[in-house]
Formats: structure tokens, sequence, C-alpha cells
């Protein structure tokens, strides 16, 4: 009898029960998108952070910062060196995935028309592979990703994987003015340890000092300067996780943390752990975080994360005031169907039953709707903004029907208590 | 007002008076809308200038360096400040560089405003303190490793430079001149003490300078000259600050601006990302809030078929039925957006003071667009339904089919 009358509602009042299951649904959709796009933010502000190029540097450890004072006067004498092949040691490390592009960095100062020109080895659209313990770790890295500022005024980027036997080079604007270089032309510059023939391809313009600068292939760098297979320097370009008080605490002497908070700084993205983790993968390195991206990056990314949450929390409010407003007002329209069912015999609690059943029923297939839905929207919002998908979360299902349900009853027991108190015969009789 | 308008008015709020339960769910669902359009317009409008200050945490975005050969000097500089206006520009920091030497070892000093300076670089990391007084100096922590300075320490700058037949030596003490025997020119080697009050950790070639405040490089050079560089940290998105720079680098000014590209292209792809995320997700709930509040509006409407029914059994024509239900409805919208444009003002308040911790730039325009969107969302609302119920036949209603 009782599913009798339930399926009875369905069949000859599906318009308003409709009605309630496209409210919820909407309410739902909302939700599921603010949920799923309030979790997925953090990490797509993080990519496009990335802009901002290195957060981390590596350099030897105990690379004489006398060379650098010194070089007032004298000259390079830099004397440590990080080896070439431990660089794929980066690719070993715990937070791996984390690092989004890295790429050596060697300076030298070479001679361009008896002038002396800042010169910078690197590696461009990089292809490397790294052999460990019988795994294979590949990467296509380079600076390209580590100076999206760049404009290219002339030309293009240096493409390392292009096959003639010319060596390739980039020159910064501010020099290509003063000697009238252009896309195209050959360079002859001399090092302390031979000459080479630079073909430029491409000017580009840094707005900074970057513009006096040649950029070329590490190779060619390091003919020129006679250090095979040494490194001076390493961008490296992390995504990470906004410090707090543990990361500060461990920025200090990670020895100093317990063992339970060492496993989870170690274990979290901070990037005081990857220079960590950079350093026990290359001993002989000294990773350091760039301050002014580093702490810029965390609190960009803090604001961020609250306001979203701050906006979902408003977008939920609204959405579960908007479900439960229907279906109050769904249960006093039937007023005169529930006294009829009291004259008739029926008991206060089977009555509550049967209107709670109905609205459950219909919520949760209005919630399903509205999931889906809201995979729609949330989608729509990462392809339209990031150009890439946002992922869903399954906690957010979870959380979504829990909401939906809870609003629901909420939404009904008043109302279906209200209309309990009332007599029969004066609802019956027209007289509310 | 004549007597059939009086009623019209009389009949609208009467039943909005006397159905008041109905009238509350219907108006909470149109207040619940307008607080979310008017909170999320508004913050949208306030992120990028919200924003925009966050990221003045990357320091400096434009530098001006000297035009030509010499310095920067101090009116050029407030000249050229003074073509971004004052509540945009955040700081300048003046730096005057002079090669020095401690414990022997050259090193690079730069003269600065320590006032200033964490307003260009916020970034910086100081162990002990910034200087406040004259004599204290701050060290990059490269210097600190190599010669082995702590903070607290107290260090001897000397500052060695030619004294020609055109210096003022009044202010030399003779101990400190001495001539090089085989080129027969006379130098100077000033000294000046310093007081070591912190180290600065950036990461960077920060590191690598010492820095005292402009008053003690003066002191240490004996001269006082202009700026090498200046750097600016100017609230301002991209297109707005390369006009600016344009124009300083047109006037008569004696500098050069120059944008700090690595930082103004990489805010302008970040910000604009986050504006049109907050732009997306404001239109997305909005779509969905309003179709909310349509429903609500479809389903009071709805319930009241029989009441529309027993009007026309008496004759009232369907133009005069639509227009009363009509306005009960735009009453409802325009009070519905009152209350929610107030509402929504404290919540975007409440988002700003605890995101960005400051006030929300009232916007009044934002106010009678709130009234309207909800007026035209509940009046379209009412539309559809109140066309469907009085085109029924009234018999049909009232005998309850």
């Amino acid at each position: 009898m009782f599913f009798r009358m339930v399926r009875g509602t369905f069949a000859r009042q599906w318009k308003k029960m409709l009605m309630i299951a496209v409210t919820v649904a909407l309410g739902a959709s909302i939700a599921t998108a603010m949920l799923n796009v309030m979790l997925g933010v953090g990490d797509k502000i993080n990519e496009e952070l990335k802009t901002y190029g290195s957060n981390v540097t590596v350099v030897p450890q105990s690379e004489a910062v006398i060379s650098k004072l010194y070089n007032v006067e004298n000259g390079d004498v830099q004397t440590e060196f990080i080896s070439q092949d431990k660089l794929g040691e980066l690719l070993t490390i715990f937070w791996a995935n984390n690092i989004t592009d890295f790429a050596p960095v060697n300076d030298t100062t070479v001679t361009l028309d008896s002038s002396e020109v800042k010169l910078v080895g690197t590696w461009f659209n990089h292809h490397m592979e790294f052999v460990k313990k019988g795994t294979t770790y590949q990467r296509d890295t380079g600076i390209i990703n580590l100076r999206s500022w760049w404009d290219i005024e002339e030309g293009g980027w240096l493409d390392e994987q292009q096959s003639s036997g010319d060596e390739y080079a980039m020159v910064g604007s501010q020099l290509a003015k003063d000697k009238g270089i252009s896309a195209g032309d050959t360079l002859r510059v001399k090092g302390e340890n031979g000459e080479e023939e630079l073909v430029v391809a491409g000017v580009f313009e840094s707005g900074d000092d970057e513009d006096d600068c040649i950029y070329t292939t590490l190779s060619a760098e390091q003919r020129l300067t006679g250090t095979n297979d040494l490194i001076k320097k390493v961008e490296v370009s992390a995504i990470t996780s906004p410090d707090d008080e543990l990361a500060v605490k461990a920025a200090r002497n990670p020895s100093l943390l317990s063992g339970d908070e060492y496993d989870l700084w170690y274990c979290t993205a901070y990037v005081s752990s990857i220079c960590f983790q950079i350093q026990e993968a290359i001993p002989e390195a000294s990773a350091s975080a760039v301050r002014q991206i580093a702490d810029s990056e965390g609190k960009i990314l803090e604001k961020t994360q609250l306001l979203m949450t701050l906006i979902t929390f408003l977008s939920l409010l609204g959405a579960t005031l908007g479900i439960s407003n229907l279906v109050t007002s769904g249960v006093m329209e039937r007023s005169a169907e529930l006294a009829l069912l009291k004259a008739v015999g029926a008991k206060n609690g089977q009555i509550t039953l049967l209107v709670l059943t109905e609205i459950t029923i219909t919520s949760i297939i209005g919630a399903a709707a509205g999931y889906f839905m809201g995979y729609a929207f949330a989608q729509i919002i990462g392809q339209t903004v990031f150009s890439s998908s946002i992922e869903m979360s399954g906690m957010v299902a979870f959380i979504v029907v829990v909401l939906v349900i809870a609003v629901t009853l909420v939404g009904s027991i008043p109302a279906v208590r209200m209309l309990l108190r009332l007599r029969p015969s004066e609802v019956l009789h027209g007289g509310h | 007002m004549n007597k059939k308008h009086r009623m019209f008015i009389r009949m609208v709020m009467a039943s909005l008076v006397r159905r008041r339960s109905r009238m509350i769910v219907a108006l909470l669902a149109v207040v619940v809308g307008a607080t979310i359009l008017s909170g999320l317009e508004m913050i949208y409008y306030d992120v990028p200038r919200q924003m925009s200050a966050q990221f003045r945490s990357y320091g400096a975005n434009v530098i001006f360096t000297p035009s030509g050969e010499g310095y920067i000097r101090p009116e050029d500089l407030e000249k050229g400040a003074a073509q971004f206006s004052s509540e945009e520009l955040e700081g300048y920091t003046p730096y005057r560089y002079e090669n020095t030497k401690i414990h022997n070892m050259p090193v690079t000093l730069a003269g600065i405003d320590f006032d200033s300076v964490l307003k260009t670089s916020p970034y910086w990391h100081i162990s002990g303190s910034m200087p406040s007084l004259d004599g204290e100096t701050l060290v990059g922590a490269k210097v600190a490793e190599s010669l082995g300075i702590k903070e607290g320490d107290d260090i001897t700058a000397v500052n060695t430079f030619e004294v020609t037949s055109e210096t003022d030596t009044s202010d030399i003490p003779s101990y400190e001149l001495y001539t090089d025997p085989e080129s027969g020119e006379t130098y100077c080697d000033h000294e000046l003490d310093l007081h070591v009050s912190g180290i600065l950790e950036t990461g960077g070639s920060e590191e690598e300078y010492i820095y005292v405040s402009l008053k003690d490089a003066a002191a240490l050079t004996i001269s006082e000259r202009g700026y090498d560089i200046v750097e600016l940290s100017v609230a301002a998105m991209q297109d707005e600050l390369s006009e600016t720079v344009e124009k300083i680098n047109g006037s008569s000014v004696g500098l050069s601006a120059k944008l700090v590209k690595r930082v103004t292209a990489s805010e302008s792809t970040v910000l604009t990302k986050l504006q049109s995320l907050v732009f997306i997700v404001t239109s997305v709930v909005l779509v969905l809030t309003m179709i909310c509040v349509a429903t609500t509006m479809t389903a009071v409407i709805t319930e009241r078929r029989k009441e529309i029914g027993l009007r026309k059994a008496l004759g009232a024509l369907n133009s005069s039925i639509i227009a009363e239900f009509m306005s009960e409805g735009l009453v409802l919208g325009g009070f519905g957006g009152v209350i929610g444009s107030v509402f929504g003002y404290y919540f975007a308040q409440f988002v700003s003071m605890n995101v960005f911790s400051s006030s929300i730039t009232f916007r009044p325009l934002l106010i009678p667009i709130t009234i309207a969107a909800s007026v035209l969302v509940t009046g379209l609302a009412c539309l559809i339904p109140i066309r469907s119920a009085v085109d029924v036949d009234p018999a049909l209603v009232l005998k309850g089919e």
C-alpha cells in the first residue's frame, strides 16, 4: 500500500515533483562545479605562476662567492661545478613530477668584434634521458618555459633538435641594436678555450640585463670555455605548496623536526623540502629558493584559494536556501492531501514517512542529474579559463549527496510537522 | 488617483500581506538570488585591484635608469615618480652603488633608503633587524658567508678613491691620504665604521651586496651624487604601465624608465586568468541562481490557479489579471533586490576583509543594476506561469481538475 501511494504520487503529481527535482539538480550542480573548481584552483593557478620563471636555483655546494665578488677585478675564477651527468638525478627525487622545467645556465664572457659580451649556454628544448637502477627517466626540458616573458622580436626560438651542422644562438635586443645583428647573421665569438661560429636564430627582448646577452647551446658554451660536462648553475621551476609553520620550522634546520613532522614535511611539496631532496640527490650541489618567486607564489596561491572558498561558500548557501525553500513550499501545497490522509485515519508517523520518502527519492534523482551538470560546468570553467580539464574529486560527489539529503530533510520536516498540527476538518473545509 | 487604481494597489498589497507565508518563501528566493548577484558583482570588480596589490610582493615592476651618462638627480626622480598616481605607486627605492673593501676584500656596497626598500622588495628575508640608525648595515648572505660576518658584528668599510686637484679635501683627515710612489697619484682611504644589524637572504643576486643608508654611502665616498638606479613598485596592469613609461621617456625628465618585463608580463598573464576565472564562476552561479528563483516563482504562481479561475469567472479580463500578478511579482523583485544588495555588499565586504584584509570599494552603480536584474528575473519568472494560467477555462480550474 505504502509503495503504491508513493508510485501514485510520482505518476499523478509528476509536474510538481519534476519542479522540485529540477531545483535540486540546479543547486547540486552549483555545489558540484564550485567545490571541484575550489579544490582544483590551487594547482591551476600554480601552473600559471610558473610564468614567473624558476623558483629554485641549484649551484655547486661551496660555489666560491669570492669569485663573484672578485669578478669586479679579476674576471671569472669559478672553480667548482656540478657534473652534467648528475642533472638526471633531478628526475628521481620524491617530488620529481612537481618539477615542471629545469635548465643548466652557464654564463661566461666572450669577445665579439673586440668587445666583451656576456654569453649564456643553456638548454632550449633539450631531450634528456637518464638511466638509474634499470629505470629510464625521460624529459623534454629547457629554458623556453623558464623565460616565458621574452618577446621574440625577430626569427624564432632556438630549436636544439634540428639537425643541421650549425651552432645556433639567440641575441638580446639591446646587443642586437648596438651591433646591428639580425636573425640569420653569423657571429664569431672567442672564448678562453677557442672560437665558435654561431648562427643567430632569433632576437629577444627581455626587459632586463639579459638584453645584452647571447644565449646559445650548452655544448657550444662548454667548447668555448673548455668546461666539458660541467654546469655552473641550474634553474629549476617546481610546483610548490605555500609555506606554513612546519615549512618555516624545517627551513631553519630539518634535523630538529620530530619523526612525524619530518615525514609530513618531506612528503609535502614545500619549496624547502624540494630543495632538500635536490641536495640529497646531488650531494655536491646546494639548492636554494628564489625568495622573490617562492614567497610571492605562496601568497597569491593562498589568497586565490581563500577567495574561491568564500565564493563557493556563498554559492552553497544560495543553493541550499533555494532547495529548502522549494521543498518547503512543495510540502505546504499538499495540505489538503495530507489532511485527507489524516481524516481517513493515517497516523502522523505514516504520513511523515510517506512525504519524506517521496521527497528524498525526488532529491536523489535531482542530485544525480545535478552532479553530472556540475561536472559539465566545472569542465567549461576549466577549459575556458585554463584550457585544461578540472579533475573531479570523489569526495565532492559524497559531499553533494549528503548536503542535498540534509537540506531536503531540513526543508521538509518543519513543513510536515506544521501541517500535521492543523485540524483536518478545517483544512478540508478550505478555511486556511 | 482614481478608484480603479486604488483598488488595484489595495489588491496587490492585500495579496502580499495576507498570503504572508507564501510570499516570504518567494521573497526569500529573490533575496538569495540578489545577494549572490550583488556580492559576486562587487567581488568581480574589485578582484583586479585587490589582487594587483598582492602581486606587488614580486617587487619592483618599473625601474628608472639615468638617461645617458651620469646619475639620476633627486629632483628628476620626484618628477618621474609623480607621473604615477599616488594610489597606484606603492613605493620606490633609489640605489647608488659603490665599490668598497671590507677585511681587504672587494665588495659592492649599495646605498638605499631602508624605509622604502620593503615596499619594492617585500620578499627580503632579514635575520636580525632592518637598519634604522645611521652607521648600521645590512649584509647579503653570500658576502656574510664568505667574509665570516655575523649579525651584531662591527665592520669597517674602506673606500679608496683618487684625489685630484678638483677634489674637495677639506672633509678628509690628512692621515687618510697617501701617494702612490709609482704613478705619483694621490689616493684617499676613507673609512666608515658599520654595525651589522641583519643578514639579508633572498636566494638571488641581492645577497652579493652590503647595504647602507644613502647618507652613509655619501659619507663613505665624501660625495653627494645622484642614484644609479631606482626601483618602483606600481600596482597597475602592464598596458597602463607601458603608457606611463613611454610618457616619462618622451618627456624631458632626466631619466629613462623601463618595465621589468619578467614581472609585468607574468603578472598580466596570471591576473587575466584569475579575473576570467571569477567572471566565469560568477556567470555560472548567476545563471543557476536565476533559474532557481524562476522555479520558485513558478511554483508560487501555479499554486494560485484557482484564484485566477475565480477572477475570470467573476468577469476579470485576462490583461488585468496579468497586470495584477505581474505587479505583485515586480514588487517582490524590487524588495528582494534592495535587501539582496545590502546583504551582497556585506558579503563582499566580509570576503574582502578576510582574503585581502582591506575594505571593498563601494560602487553605487551596482545597486540599481542588482535591483533591475532581480525585478527583470522575477518578472520573467512570473510571466510564463501566469500566461498559462489565464489561458485555462475557469470552469475546469474551479472544478478542481
